[in-house]
């Protein structure tokens, strides 16, 4: 019989600041071996969640469980989770080695234990052997991103906590080491809980990501779930720039654009849906020849192009509002800025949300 | 090459420091070379050098008795300021609590009190309380004066510090005396080591506070100023001299442990690769 009970359960679990909730009664459940995603902005509650799961704050009502057992007043030290912290907290007056070997020092583990232990661990995060005896502040940034991650797994954890370490490296570093850590991730099977404001970091990683606002989860999925079918427009603006149109259901049953009153072609409508927004994804937009050539067409003119590697964005002013275009370098397109341009785009591309 | 004006501007430069080397080191200078007489009297230029008054000076058992003293209340000052210190030091800038601010203004008014009217205060609740005079009340009066100072010294290595590693420290297994032994303690070694170092000699040097309070015991500075106001001979600045040099061994030696320890850090480094 396949174990399908969660290695970590949240339930109900709330956190108060004085008045203020900074956690408000999220049930969730993470699946053993799972790279599970925190998404929020600062200020979202995401860190506090992190630091409850961790042991290092402790709920004011409901329940964390460990593989069904009830954690919430075990402290940090005594629970089988490790966490690598957002400033990393390497010891400064310690040696690569002897950060990486310090919860086997704490442990009373006999030195050459200590150290195969420690160099096994080096050899799996690609650190030179010959920095076991290097003082920690003479590694760069991404090396000691490997420290800190090494030091954690040397706890042998059944959990890792992520609290944003790569917020502050530079971007081509930060995405060599989102990769090397879902392979880690990969290697040691070991369950990974992430916290960022990050969404496309999350997206990289992550077997399922949950959004996170104002101390509630809005949504929990894998990356394609959260990319393609948003539940709300916070969640559908997070991920990057997106075309969003206020609509409405008018007197014929029908979708309408809110400001402009135009019918839309829309996907199915859910029954209750009365009010929201419309959601397109830039790369869901396309430049027509006619109107005729997409279920949804405005016309409007090219008001500026950004250059974003691969693709190109453009924008486009339609009355008083903007919409956002991108479009494969090499797709063809001979428009130049101030030209009257088409832009269109089908149904069953746009998504529909409430708020 | 340097121009004219370049030289001109460093060999003013060069003046200038060794001008101001000269008067702060001058009157130690001539404290040594008064105590290399040989003559009872203080007199200047000096007629007839040697060495008598120093052999007689560390041949003197009063004199002993009092260099005892004052080392016994330097090293005890030391001991419980660095303690007590430790932990104000952690409240005043580790730990964010209701009122720090205020304790972070209080804690510095003994400092900027005149150490003489502290002495008499100090010297007036003993005698209330009923407490005999001796270097032991001299330890507390030095205490009070001492501990916030040291307290702000290592209140300077505590605001570098980022409490994320003792949280790291707790999360990988470690208990809470583990934690202070093992990431704490180290990381904080270096504004312990110079409170310390600040707690001796503060101590050491004191006079106002050890006038009032060490009853019938004496310091080193209390002899000195008797010795001066009445009855000097050149055993004063041979005293003088040997209170000096004992404090610059103590930082010299003090700043040769640190970079010793340094260049074992990196030996220990270089070595193991």
């Amino acid at each position: 019989m396949p174990d399908t009970q969660p290695i970590l359960s949240l339930k109900a679990v709330r956190k108060m600041f004085g008045p203020q909730a900074a956690v408000d009664s999220i049930d969730l459940d993470i699946a053993e071996g799972e790279f599970f995603t925190i998404v929020g902005p600062s200020g979202s509650g995401k860190t506090t969640m992190l630091r409850m799961l961790a042991g290092m704050d402790t709920p004011t009502s409901g329940d964390i469980l460990l593989r069904g057992e009830r954690i919430n007043d075990i402290p940090a030290n005594k629970r089988p989770t490790c966490m690598v912290f957002q400033s990393l907290a390497l010891f400064p007056h310690r040696t690569v080695g002897q950060n990486i070997e310090f919860p086997l020092k704490i442990r009373g583990e006999a030195p050459e234990r200590r150290k195969a232990r420690a160099l096994q661990l080096m050899d799996l995060l690609r650190l030179p052997q010959s920095y076991y005896g290097k003082n920690v502040l003479k590694c760069s940034g991404g090396e000691r991103q490997r420290v800190a991650l090494a030091r954690a797994l040397a706890y042998d954890p059944q959990i890792l906590f992520f609290d944003e370490p790569l917020s502050a490296i530079d971007y081509k570093l930060r995405k060599t080491l989102e990769k090397e850590l879902k392979d880690i991730h990969r290697e040691t099977r070991k369950t990974f809980v992430y916290i960022t404001h990050s969404l496309e970091e999350a997206m990289v990683m992550s077997d399922r990501i949950g959004v996170m606002r104002a101390g509630r989860l809005v949504q929990v999925g894998t990356p394609q779930q959260i990319y393609s079918t948003p539940n709300t427009r916070f969640v559908s603006e997070f991920v990057g720039d997106v075309n969003v149109l206020p609509v409405s259901i008018g007197h014929d049953g029908k979708l309408h654009d809110a400001t402009t009153g135009l019918h839309l072609k829309a996907p199915p409508i859910p029954r209750d849906f009365v009010q929201g927004h419309m959601v397109i994804r830039p790369e869901f937009l396309r430049f027509l020849e006619s109107p005729e050539q997409a279920d949804n067409a405005v016309s409007g003119r090219l008001y500026n192009e950004y250059a974003l590697g691969s693709r190109i964005q453009y924008q486009v002013r339609v009355g008083d509002s903007v919409f956002v275009v991108e479009k494969l370098r090499q797709q063809p397109f001979t428009g130049r800025l101030d030209d009257e341009v088409i832009i269109g785009w089908d149904a069953r591309d746009a998504i529909l949300v409430t708020d | 090459m340097e121009t004219r004006g370049q030289r001109t501007r460093h060999a003013l430069i060069t003046v200038w420091t060794l001008a101001v080397i000269v008067f702060l080191y001058l009157p130690t200078i001539c404290i040594a070379l008064a105590s290399l007489t040989a003559s009872r009297y203080f007199q200047f230029p000096i007629s007839k050098w040697g060495l008598d008054w120093w052999a007689k000076t560390f041949n003197s058992i009063e004199i002993r008795q009092l260099l005892s003293t004052s080392i016994t209340i330097a090293l005890c000052v030391t001991v419980i300021a660095v303690v007590i210190a430790f932990f104000g030091a952690l409240a005043f800038a580790r730990y964010d609590w209701k009122g720090r601010s205020v304790y972070q203004k209080l804690i510095l008014l003994p400092i900027f009190f005149p150490q003489s009217v502290l002495g008499l205060a100090l010297l007036l609740w003993f005698s209330t309380l009923g407490l005999p005079l001796s270097w032991k009340t001299a330890v507390f009066a030095h205490l009070v004066w001492i501990v916030p100072v040291v307290t702000l010294v290592i209140s300077i290595q505590v605001y570098s510090f980022d409490p994320a590693l003792e949280e790291a420290a707790f999360d990988l297994g470690a208990t809470r005396w583990q934690v202070l032994r093992e990431v704490t303690l180290p990381v904080l070694f270096p504004g312990l080591f110079s409170g310390a170092l600040f707690a001796f000699l503060l101590s050491w040097g004191n006079f106002p506070l050890s006038l009032f309070t060490t009853g019938a015991d004496t310091t080193v500075p209390e002899y000195l100023y008797a010795k001066m106001v009445a009855g000097y001979t050149p055993g004063v600045p041979v005293l003088g001299t040997v209170s000096t040099i004992g404090a610059t061994i103590l930082l010299i030696g003090g700043y040769g442990l640190i970079l010793a320890m340094r260049r074992a850090k990196t030996q220990d480094e270089t070595g193991r690769t």
